[in-house]
């Protein structure tokens, strides 16, 4: 958002340390683990109250996995995950239960994330019908309120899922997650699945409805003009790891982990001139698998400024301006006070001579 | 969306009305449904209500009256020891029908409860489907035997030779036919539980109770009807074939399956004794069936409708 304030002296809402989400990968007749799949890999970060912050990566880096392990869908292998001052990392679901009220999600594919056997309504109302003790009157009442503030027509409240077009049905999976007044909502590519056109309507309902009723996202997509446009801060995940976290300005300006800059410069530009200079950096080979992760930095096998150190030591996530994180060894020289364009400069000389 | 503002204030603003509304609606348009649904509750009234009508006691012998064709005085001829085949019929009509129905409701009920723990629950699944494929490995005929010589005189001393034998057969087809409901819900659970709008359920934190009960179980509604139309039928069949074994009812007790059996040994002479008995079954499994379809599409919000 254009008015973002300065990231300091605010809460933070969320705040993830060191969390980890292993998949076991299990072979033979015994049924023996062999090794994990590690979706999420030592990933933290916060999220003020208020703010969205922007999740991009390429499929399968484990961007839904860490959204949906925050919200505890999953039960993490490791690391803390604090949302509204309250642990629940390692919280029974019967405890984390009381909880979820403030916590929700708008999901990727918004068919297949309603029962086609409810009626909108249903839907809507499930969380009420799980959290409060309203009377039927009361419920439909906020049912029908929570249709108008994401511009659905009250008269579908009777209807099924398959009756809608993809946007309504978007819609649908807002209101529910709205209906028990969330101070956090994590927005898994809600508009993946949508075109372009209905893309827009969504996302500025959801800027909207932030504005009103201060909700804080974490807006995971591969949309990376999307995400500039909603987002506050940015992080980019890799091979389940967070490349770099940065102010959303910053962090298109001047990217500064090699895989963000090759990133970004996948992304078209609508000025046909300024679209035939501009220099594309384009990676060779594939994305290791999650289950095996390179030594050393996960960027290695691909990064056009490898360096020996790469290759063997892992890059520690840590802050090289203020307000800017990145996993790199080619700022390893930089203070956390230093600026940010001679390191920049740095990384250059450094391309020229590979 | 262009219906945002405008359509906000709204004239006929009807609050949810009950589902079960649009089931019968849904229900109504299926042809075959209607007529099933008919031809069942005439099965089901002449069973029930029949014999206060045609008051001859299906067991009463006359035995100079044997083998007759029909006639005024037995419209559907008496059988190789006199008795009125009408009366049989309707006698036997509803043993079968209560044993089929009930031994159905016992082995969707035990197949549906297996199926869901052992698909929802990773933790049961390997002893549920354990136990399902012991089940389905087992011989079934001689264990049907076993068990009914080993429980039928405790049973009858219990609650006398009727009820006993009832309360026995269908224990011993419930017990016996619910691996396939089982195995078929189990698959639709596992597939169920990955969609995105458990997930959903899940984040919004409905315990699993009521996520099974909610979410699951209305969409694996499809299988369970197929099975169950499926288990009326062949619960009916086994129950013959343990009367035509002498291990069902007592044998002057009739059942279908019962008359049925009694009568192949004259088949070539008086064919009609088979064919009432076998079009009787035939025609409430095929309108259960048929039920059962009408029933299955209008549950479905997707086919509703159209």
């Amino acid at each position: 958002m254009l008015d973002a304030a300065p990231q300091t002296g605010r809460r933070k809402l969320v705040e993830v340390a060191g969390l980890k989400m292993y998949f076991p990968i299990t072979a033979g007749i015994f049924r023996t683990k062999v090794g994990d799949v590690k979706a999420v890999d030592n990933v933290s970060f916060d999220i003020y109250e208020g703010e969205t912050l922007g999740l991009v990566g390429e499929s399968g880096c484990g961007k839904s996995t860490c959204g949906r392990v925050i919200l505890r869908l999953y039960d993490p292998t490791a690391g803390s995950i604090r949302i509204d001052g309250r642990e629940i990392a390692a919280s029974a679901q019967s405890d984390l239960r009381t909880m979820r009220p403030t916590m929700q999600m708008v999901f990727q594919d918004p068919q297949a994330s309603l029962n086609p056997r409810m009626t909108v309504a249903a839907i809507i109302g499930e969380p009420l019908e799980e959290h409060t003790n309203l009377s039927k009157a009361e419920k439909l009442a906020r049912i029908y309120e929570l249709m108008d503030q994401v511009g659905l027509n009250r008269n579908f409240a009777n209807r099924y899922p398959h009756e809608f077009s993809g946007g309504q049905r978007q819609r649908i999976g807002i209101a529910r997650a709205l209906a028990l007044n969330p101070k956090f909502i994590v927005c898994d590519e809600p508009i993946a699945a949508l075109d372009v056109s209905i893309q827009a309507q969504v996302v500025n309902l959801l800027e909207e409805l932030q504005d009103r009723l201060g909700l804080t996202y974490l807006f995971i997509s591969h949309d990376l003009s999307m995400v500039r446009h909603i987002a506050d801060r940015v992080a980019v995940m890799y091979l389940g790891q967070i490349a770099e976290l940065a102010p959303r300005d910053d962090l298109y300006a001047t990217p500064l982990h090699p895989y963000t800059q090759a990133l970004l410069s996948a992304v078209p530009e609508p000025d046909p001139d300024v679209e035939t200079e501009r220099g594309r950096i384009i990676l060779t080979g594939d994305v290791p698998s999650p289950a095996n992760p390179p030594e050393g930095c996960n960027f290695c096998t691909r990064c056009p400024k490898v360096m020996e150190i790469c290759k063997t030591v892992e890059p520690a996530f840590r802050e090289v301006a203020p307000g800017r994180f990145t996993a790199c060894h080619l700022y390893d020289d930089t203070k956390t006070t230093a600026g940010v364009t001679a390191a920049y400069e740095a990384s250059k000389s450094i391309q020229q001579g590979v | 969306m262009t219906d945002l503002a405008a359509q906000k204030v709204d004239q006929a603003l009807k609050p949810p009305r009950n589902q079960w509304w649009d089931v019968w609606d849904q229900f109504k348009t299926h042809k075959g449904a209607l007529v099933g649904l008919f031809i069942l509750a005439a099965i089901l009234l002449a069973v029930t209500i029949g014999p206060w009508i045609w008051s001859i006691d299906p067991t009463y012998v006359d035995i100079r009256a044997r083998n007759q064709g029909p006639s005024g005085a037995h419209p559907f001829g008496t059988d190789q020891l006199g008795r009125d085949l009408l009366a049989r019929l309707m006698a036997g009509g509803k043993v079968s029908i209560a044993v089929g129905l009930t031994a159905m409701l016992l082995s969707l009920f035990l197949g549906t409860l297996i199926g869901v723990v052992a698909g929802f629950f990773k933790r049961a699944e390997g002893l549920l489907m354990g136990l399902t494929d012991l089940f389905l490995s087992l011989p079934l005929l001689p264990l049907l035997l076993l068990m009914v010589t080993l429980f039928r005189e405790p049973l009858s001393q219990r609650f006398g030779p009727e009820t006993g034998i009832f309360f026995l057969i269908v224990f011993a087809i419930g017990v016996t036919s619910w691996m396939q409901t089982a195995r078929i819900v189990r698959g639709e659970v596992l597939a169920l539980k990955e969609r995105e709008y458990v997930l959903a359920a899940r984040s919004i934190g409905t315990p699993s109770r009521r996520m099974v009960l909610r979410h699951i179980l209305p969409n694996v509604m499809s299988p369970i009807m197929v099975s169950a139309t499926l288990g009326i039928a062949n619960a009916i069949i086994t129950e013959s074939a343990l009367s035509f074994l002498g291990l069902g009812f007592p044998p002057d007790f009739p059942t279908w399956g019962r008359i049925l059996f009694d009568a192949v040994d004259q088949m070539q002479l008086y064919p009609i004794r088979v064919i009432l008995p076998g079009v009787a079954i035939s025609l409430t499994v095929l309108s259960v069936n048929y039920i059962g379809d009408g029933l299955r599409d209008a549950l479905d919000p997707r086919i509703r409708g159209r």
